[in-house]
């Protein structure tokens, strides 16, 4: 049996920049191939915190994270790039881009630097991708440049450029127009089943979000992170029936 | 903080109390400028080592993207400082050296004007110049723009892709820096020299260019180059390590960048300065 995509038992996650302080703890979690989670919870809940932990970003205090099958934790810990070559992370905001490159050099960036190729080579592989993401006229233009819709779109494509087994989405529609949220629903439907593009693979997807209702359709599995505790919330119907105020307000716009 | 009736408490009990305090009040602000000196020097040594192990480790990997942020550091720190550099040489052989030369012929110690020259600027004043040369015009901007990598994010980007931002950002630095101020201190010790004799022959040094150079010549030891590589390396390897370590290792947020800055450029000048002093006495045995 396929170790499971992400295994963590009883993790504390800490603030990237305030080790000292932790965000969640009691996180006992379990993803399994091609399956998608929404994390949920408010702003500054840890939700991103425990999506760069998952990546192998964060050191943790407390517990144990497995990336598929491999012990990660943060910057130790061996075959750590290759783990992270398998993982996908779109971060928040303008997914930070390198700015100061083009968006056609930050997509191929990671291809070029693990096949030791030049820009050249990958080329006609990196517009192929940007195609298909309708980023291709942006290719010549500096990513630092871009609107946050945009940039956030390059941010996709990069992370998917090599191929993951596992994407960690943050924050996918905030700030979105009604456009490219569309867009973003679509497409993060079509890499759960498997892009042909991609190598057909069904992907599997965890998408941290504060607007929960928008990723209803899409997400298999909720979570919370609340008040510095995990809850698994289970399917779509579990979540929509809990009770917890300051959860439903996170569903619902009542008073 | 002690609370006024300790500190009372304290002072009737101890005699001479007074002076103790005194005396720890002088003291412990240089107890902590050592003690804070020696925790940064631990700390760029470590990461110095890191950095060093990297290009160690992964000295082949990624040649097609390595090599060009190589090559872009070394026209950053190296050919674009080639004019600055000339200048100051120019003006560095036109002070001390035409200004030496001229000194020791009205002495009539001309025979000491070898040794004199290859000490002042060959040995200190070329290779220090160079470095700090490259910290100031390409250095302090490095600190600001990899801070700012730091700062954003960009840094924790790379590493989700699998990219060793020491490999990255580091490497690249290490060697284009290392490799500049070799270069800019041999092109500094010429510009100086060249410049030293003109001044002093427009001024009535009789002595052909030739002779002038063998004299300069004579006044060097084979050890002299060697140890001239080695120092300016040293001064490359630290100044890289110093700007990098202060723009990376730190989580930094923007407003930090001034005081980061700040901190390179005197930890720099520190770490310079000490390097010189070790050479010192290797110099004095030749």
């Amino acid at each position: 049996m396929a170790a499971p995509v992400i295994q963590m038992t009883d993790v504390t996650v800490v603030h990237s920049r305030a080790p000292g302080v932790p965000l969640v703890t009691g996180v006992n979690w379990r993803v399994e191939e091609g399956e998608c989670w929404v994390v949920t919870g408010l702003q500054g809940s840890g939700k991103t915190a425990l999506i760069e932990t998952a990546a192998g970003l964060h050191p943790y205090p407390a517990g144990e994270v497995q990336v598929f099958g491999q012990r990660v934790h943060g910057t130790e810990g061996e075959g750590l790039e290759d783990v992270r070559r398998r993982v996908g992370v779109v971060f928040d905001g303008h997914g930070r881009l390198f700015g100061s490159q083009t968006v056609l050099e930050n997509v191929a960036l990671p291809l070029c630097y693990h096949r030791n190729r030049s820009w050249e080579e990958v080329g006609e592989e990196v517009m192929g991708l940007l195609q298909l993401m309708g980023l291709e006229t942006l290719a010549g233009q500096l990513a630092g440049r871009l609107g946050r819709a945009w940039a956030h779109r390059v941010a996709l494509a990069r992370a998917l450029v090599q191929r993951p087994g596992l994407l960690l989405v943050d924050n996918p529609l905030t700030g979105m127009d009604p456009y490219h949220a569309r867009w973003w629903r679509g497409f993060l439907g079509r890499l759960l089943v498997g892009l042909p593009e991609l190598g057909g693979v069904p992907m599997s997807l965890v998408l941290a979000t504060n607007e929960p209702r928008a990723l209803l359709g899409l997400g298999r599995k909720f979570a919370v992170t609340h008040a510095g505790r995990w809850r698994c919330m289970g399917d779509r119907q579990e979540f929509e029936r809990c009770e917890d105020p300051e959860l439903r307000g996170l569903l619902y716009d009542e008073d | 903080m002690a609370s006024p009736v300790t500190a009372t408490v304290g002072g009737t009990a101890r005699p001479g109390g007074g002076l103790f305090r005194l005396l720890k009040l002088w003291t412990d602000p240089v107890i902590r400028v050592f003690v804070g000196g020696v925790d940064t020097a631990r700390r760029i040594g470590a990461f110095t080592l890191i950095s060093l192990g990297v290009l160690a480790t992964k000295f082949g990997k990624s040649p097609r993207v390595i090599r060009p942020l190589v090559q872009q550091q070394i026209l950053r720190a190296g050919v674009n400082v080639l004019p600055i550099v000339c200048f100051l040489g120019v003006a560095l052989g036109v002070v001390i050296v035409g200004q030496t030369v001229l000194l020791l012929m009205q002495v009539g110690q001309e025979k000491l004007m070898g040794p004199l020259l290859v000490t002042v600027v060959v040995r200190e004043l070329a290779p220090l110049t160079a470095a700090l040369v490259v910290l100031a015009r390409v250095g302090t901007a490095a600190v600001t723009e990899l801070g700012t990598l730091r700062a954003v994010g960009e840094v924790e980007a790379l590493e989700a892709l699998g990219i060793d931002p020491i490999h990255y950002l580091v490497v690249p630095r290490l060697i284009g820096f290392t490799v500049s101020i070799v270069c800019l201190t041999v092109y500094m010790i010429l510009f100086a020299l060249v410049a030293g004799y003109v001044v002093a022959f427009l001024q009535g040094l009789s002595m052909g260019p030739a002779a002038f150079f063998r004299v300069i010549a004579d006044g060097l030891s084979w050890v002299d180059f060697p140890l001239l590589a080695l120092k300016t390396l040293g001064f490359g390897i630290l100044t890289s390590q110093i700007i990098c370590y202060h723009g990376l290792a730190e989580p930094l947020r923007l407003e930090d960048l001034g005081r980061a800055t700040t901190r390179t450029v005197a930890h720099t000048l520190v770490a310079s300065l000490l390097v010189d002093a070790v050479f010192l006495p290797v110099y004095l045995l030749i």
